[in-house]
């Protein structure tokens, strides 16, 4: 349907981004760390940091003057040095490699698992592990440096680095990273992928009844959804001069693939066999390119940065389609809906990101520092606009069956399926972002550092929309594919001041200009060599267009307290006392979008935007107090043991909504490094978070405008409350240690997750559904994630440049998620029909061998 | 009607490059400004002879230094030692005698590659000292502490001392903002998460393996988070604490790399950045409204399950207000979209924003 007339961007070929990069290198320039971009880590989930697996751990440690490895200044133990061969010549260079290729074997109860196979895709074969080869030339500091491993065919990454220490840096990767979304997907849909998605043979658009959707379903395959991120990228950061430097990066990121989306055709649960509701294998198709390049100067009283940030995304389609299998009913008895066979989404826009930055920083007497950063952005879209509907004919209730004399619920879809019906075809809408942020520092005394910043930042959202049709003069848009006016009169989505002047629907968007102000002024103070204590207040006011509070003001104060009096303690610890509060809650901002705020309108039934006492969390009045604990303890030589206390309790000045959310954890850890053969740890988390809200249900009857709790609209009757817990505990274990020549790694991970979500309520009135109320209990059965994850290794030298290593990797899921009840026994109930089966338990095994060779 | 798409934009390659181009030349025109408005010289004639000395800047005067040599390392100064004011240098050799090992694990760093590159240009030219400041005094009374600029724990050599010693060289760009940052508030030096002396990572000389392990010797908490249901494919290697913060600090209190949440988010998810012609205001305010992004138990990093999630917000009449219960699960009595599978989103799937002219209520 809706392949971009752009996707340009996407398709550059590495090979012109190289020459696009070399090209500029000549004029600009780059230091070894820009401060911009991601892509700082390549590695696998065999080994996450891409690297150490293949060194582990030296037999002789850090030094011959000590038997014990030193410690961090806060108090943890260095680990033993990974041991690094001698490179051997060639002319001026010294190379050194070690590549690692093997067999992975898979098995398991469940191999598919979504879970398990999430960002790996494991399958049985031939891998590369890991490749390590890196070559320097001492006389002048140049090297080369390469790391690759290929675990899959969507699971792999090449990265090369090379360059001279001091001088330049060039870098350039390549990666793909799967994304399993589901394996258990069963699509009534063909042309997963694509832009269309048609129904599978058997199924008729608008002419399939829910047992036969049913049977297409259970016949379907299970599939897997997949998003795949590949993504290459080079870099060049450069020293003009002692002074100087410069860097530039540019990268391309394509995802493809499907994942399971939405696809409204109405309601079923008021309408039995009637609406649809599908989850549709949405496709992802999309590139996005980012281009990063500074410029820096440091001196020893100036510093400075000049950078430039660009992002350009684009979709390979403007929308997609999917075909809609039931039929539509009309409330009204006798009439009958228009058939309407085709929904349709549209993708995300393609945007365009630029920003500017630049930071000026200058030393200052007694130690200080005054920094001035100042940045520009713009994201801007202004992609191609769908029609407001796709179908043929018309769309509606027909009542020329009942013998009415006139049929004002009928619509042409010619009125509405070009993008002659709307007011304007492109998106056309801009966000311009500035900010300036200026923090000093002064040290007047070695004990006292003074602290102060202050930050503004302002967002500018740029481009009115109007939802207006020129072709009909309606103002609004076509309600959930036009489903929605199909089973009930009137409820088609737009207004007419002369057809439907009682309508009330959307008909312009909302521009959220944004701004914020923010100051902090604190001081430490050293009180002696042990504590420092540091006190810090903040003040942040933050102005939102078009939002419940036009103001909200936050006051902060942070107490921080560090102290080493004990010469093997280390102890941190913070304190937060955050109040937010602002202008009058205004429960309606956006009456002016609707056409309620029309003139023509002619006041009709109306209900209330939402009840007066809710107070949407984000701009609620708020108490938080938030405290932080970290000891670390240096127990002799060999131990070290290290605890954290974290507690953040925010309390919401709220009769309806979020009225609380609390989390409380601590971790315990304990290494021990007895000797550079041994090393050795474990530690335990445990999590408890909960959010408390309530909310409250209109009366059954009641179909007044009347927005106050206790009201004719939301009865005290209707109160209803919930209460979501998620308890985490999470053990591990890791053990290092040298056997004889062989050398064991083994590692366990352990997640208990467990969320239960309880309710209470005043009265039946609360409840979807009344009628079961007496069978309805107080909670969800709990959510749980539950992952053992073992790793055991074992590597064995059998000569000096070759080694062999077995591991086995084991994992074992178990996942409950209520969302999925019951899809095990059928994905499609009544006129819902679910593509994801949900999260299912596993049972799985990953057994590798493979030969480490140096060269 | 479809819109036209047999039109293809303009050249993409082409406009990348003008987009570069320009950049690079506005970099540098600012960058020519500033120099002409504060000139380097003028700038370190006027440096309070109070201040502390920048390695880089240092060793301008006296040696004549061939222009082969790599900027980065050729004027490295020997560091200043407070606690040994009357110490002199005395070489590589003499360091080597006691810390072989040190400097045999040491001699594989892009440091060390760089250090004795100098050093090879020009014989006086400093290595270890460079670091750990001159070492007369050491050499003398190995075990005084403080006698040596040393990196660890108990060493006396003040964390102060430490950070200066290596901003000397690093100052400047990501470290920007390291002055009144919250990790240096807490009295963090740079070996707490560095380790100069020795490969231990691929890259970054990091203190343990990766990033995400020398981050997670404090913040095993949050660490643990990404071993939950849903989260970003951290403990797969694919990235880092780091893509997102700047452990050194930034303009933000959490350490964001850029200037807010949404601009981070945005770095890995551009395709939300939008603008969208619908926008669901909270989502533009701020993802964490919604998603946690270390790790949740729900499905897509959501901080509850859906529909709650949304019920907090959420109270308008008719349908959204309803108090689900398990009986609308499936196979249960009343089956109903609210709350089986996606939930809301089953239907308002567009929850970021939608760019459909039907997309108001975020159904397209």
């Amino acid at each position: 349907m809706s392949t971009r007339r752009c996707n340009s961007i996407r398709s550059i070929p590495v090979g012109s981004a190289v020459a696009v990069v070399l090209a500029l290198a000549a004029q600009s320039a780059a230091a070894q760390d820009t401060g911009m971009g991601t892509d700082l880590n390549f590695g696998t989930k065999l080994d996450p940091s891409g690297w150490s697996s293949l060194y582990g751990c030296s037999d002789a440690g850090t030094s011959w003057l000590t038997p014990f490895e030193h410690r961090t200044p806060t108090g943890y133990l260095y680990h033993c040095p990974p041991p690094q061969p001698q490179g051997k010549a060639i002319g001026e260079w010294l190379y050194s490699g070690t590549v690692s290729l093997g067999y992975l074997g898979v098995g398991g109860s469940n191999e598919a698992n979504a879970n398990w196979q999430r960002y790996s895709d494991w399958d049985d074969g031939f891998i590369l592990d890991l490749a390590h080869l890196s070559a320097v030339r001492p006389a002048d500091g140049s090297y080369v440096d390469f790391r690759g491993s290929r675990l899959g065919d969507d699971n792999q990454f090449y990265k090369f680095t090379g360059g001279r220490a001091g001088s330049y840096r060039i870098e350039a990767f390549y990666r793909e990273i799967p994304n399993v979304v589901s394996a258990n997907a069963r699509s009534i849909w063909d042309g997963i992928g694509t832009d269309h998605l048609t129904l599978a043979p058997g199924l008729v658009p608008a002419g399939s009844t829910p047992a036969q959707v049913a049977a297409v379903s259970e016949a379907a395959p299970e599939r897997r959804l997949q998003v795949t991120r590949e993504k290459a990228g080079v870099g060049i950061n450069y020293y003009f001069n002692t002074r100087w430097t410069g860097m530039l990066n540019l990268s391309n990121e394509d995802r493809k693939g499907a994942r399971p989306y939405g696809g409204p055709f109405f309601f079923n649960f008021p309408f039995p066999a009637n609406g649809g509701i599908l989850e549709v294998p949405r496709p992802i198709n999309d590139s996005t390119t980012n281009l990063n390049t500074a410029l820096r100067f440091v001196g020893s009283l100036w510093r400075s940065e000049f950078a430039y940030s660009g992002s350009f995304y684009r979709s390979k389609y403007t929308g997609y389609d999917y075909q809609m299998p039931f039929g539509l009913y009309p409330v009204i008895p006798g009439a009958a809906s228009a058939q309407l066979t085709l929904g349709q989404f549209s993708s995300e826009p393609d945007n365009d990101y630029h920003s500017l930055r630049v930071n000026v920083s200058r030393r200052l007497p007694m130690n200080g520092d005054l920094s001035v950063t100042a940045s520009a952005s713009r994201m801007r879209q202004n992609d191609d606009l769908l029609a407001p509907i796709n179908c043929q004919g018309s769309f509606g209730i027909d009542l020329s069956p009942t013998g009415a004399p006139v049929n004002p619920y009928l619509f042409n879809c010619a009125d509405w399926n070009t993008t002659a019906a709307l007011s304007r075809r492109t998106g056309d809408l801009t966000i311009d972002s500035q900010m300036l942020f200026a923090r000093l520092v002064l040290q007047p005394a070695m004990a006292v550092t003074l602290r102060a910043d202050a930050k503004f930042r302002k967002e500018d959202y740029q481009g009115n929309y109007i939802a207006y049709n020129p072709l009909t003069g309606d103002y609004g848009y076509i309600a959930e594919n036009g489903a929605q006016g199909s089973v009930v009169p009137g409820e088609i989505g737009f207004w007419n001041a002369v057809t439907a002047p009682s309508n009330i629907t959307r008909f312009r968007n909302v521009l959220l200009d944004k701004s914020i102000a923010e100051a902090h002024l604190g001081a430490d103070w050293r009180l002696d060599n042990y504590n420092t204590l540091g006190a810090t207040y903040g003040f942040t006011r933050t102005d939102r267009d078009h939002r419940e509070r036009e103001a909200t003001d936050d006051n902060e104060l942070r107490l921080t307290w560090v102290n080493r009096r004990i010469d093997w303690l280390t102890l941190r610890a913070n304190y937060t006392y955050l109040r937010q509060t602002g202008d009058p809650y205004n429960l309606d901002p956006y009456e002016y979008t609707f056409t309620t705020s029309l003139p023509g309108y002619v006041p009709g039934a109306e209900f209330p935007h939402t009840v007066a006492d809710m107070r949407k969390y984000d701009v609620s009045s708020r108490t938080q107090n938030k405290f932080e604990l970290m000891g670390n303890a240096a127990l002799g030589d060999e131990m070290t043991v290290n605890l954290s206390l974290k507690g953040d309790f925010n309390d919401y000045d709220a009769r309806i909504g979020r009225q609380g959310y609390d989390v409380f954890s601590t971790t315990l850890q304990w290494e021990w490094q007895p000797s550079p053969d041994t090393v050795t740890s474990i530690y335990y988390g445990y999590e408890r978070a909960r959010i408390r809200q309530v909310n409250v249900n209109e009366g059954a009857t009641t179909e007044a405008d009347d927005p106050v709790l206790g009201g004719a609209s939301y009865p005290l009757a209707g109160l209803w409350w919930a209460d979501d817990t998620q308890t985490n505990h999470n053990f591990g274990a890791t053990l290092d240690r040298k056997i004889g020549r062989a050398r064991l790694e083994a590692s366990w991970n352990y997640t208990n997750s467990r969320g239960v979500t309880g309710y209470s309520f005043a009265s039946a009135t609360a409840l979807a559904y009344p009628d079961v109320a007496d069978l309805t209990g107080n909670e969800f059965p709990a959510m749980i994630y539950k992952v053992n994850a073992l790793n055991v290794g074992i590597r064995y030298p059998l000569s000096a440049n070759v080694s062999v290593r077995l591991f086995d990797y084991y994992e074992r899921g178990t996942l409950r998620d209520w969302h999925y009840l019951g899809f095990d026994q059928t994905r499609v109930y009544d006129h819902r029909v679910y593509t994801d089966g949900g999260p299912q338990d596993y049972s799985d095994n990953l057994l590798g061998l493979t030969f480490e060779v140096r060269l | 009607m479809e819109p036209d798409r047999s039109n293809p934009h303009s050249n993409a390659v082409a406009r990348l490059l003008t987009y570069a181009i320009v950049a690079v030349w506005l970099t540098v025109l600012a960058a020519l400004a500033l120099v002409w408005h504060v000139s380097p010289a003028q700038a370190q004639q006027a440096q309070d002879s109070s201040l502390p000395p920048t390695n880089f800047g240092a060793a301008e005067n006296g040696h004549s230094w061939p222009k082969t040599i790599a900027p980065g390392f050729a004027r490295a100064a020997i560091a200043i030692n407070p606690s040994a004011p009357a110490a002199r240098p005395i070489g590589e050799k003499t360091c080597i005698g006691c810390h072989s090992l040190e400097s045999s694990n040491f001699a594989h760093t892009v440091h060390a590659l760089g250090l004795k590159a100098a050093a090879q240009a020009n014989a006086n030219a400093p290595t270890c000292e460079v670091c750990h400041g001159a070492g007369s005094t050491h050499a003398q009374q190995p075990t005084v502490k403080g006698s040596i600029i040393s990196f660890t724990k108990n060493s006396g050599t003040p964390v102060k001392v430490q950070t200066e010693t290596c901003l000397s060289c690093h100052e400047g760009g990501p470290r920007n903002h390291w002055l009144g940052s919250v990790h240096q508030r807490f009295d963090l030096s740079c070996s707490d998460c560095h380790n100069p002396m020795a490969k231990f990572s691929a890259e970054g000389l990091q203190a343990r393996q990766s990033i995400s392990e020398t981050c997670a010797g404090c913040h095993r908490d949050v660490r643990v988070q990404f071993n939950r249901r849903s989260h970003m494919p951290l403990p797969e290697g694919a990235m880092t604490c780091a893509d997102c913060h700047n452990p050194h600090g930034s303009v933000t209190a959490a350490l964001l790399k850029t200037d807010t949440v949404n601009e981070t988010c945005y770095q890995c998810h551009a395709e939300k950045r939008g603008p969208f012609l619908f926008e669901h205001p909270p989502a533009r305010d701020n993802c964490l409204n919604c998603h946690n992004p270390h790790g949740s138990n729900q499905s897509t990093l959501l901080v509850a399950p859906v529909p709650f999630l949304c019920q907090q917000c959420h109270t308008h009449v008719r349908h959204p207000n309803d108090l689900q219960t398990p009986q609308s699960l499936g196979g249960s009595l009343h089956p109903d979209e609210r709350i089986m599978g996606r939930g809301c989103l089953s239907c308002h799937a567009q929850v970021h924003g939608s760019n459909n002219p039907s997309g108001a209520r975020f159904h397209k």
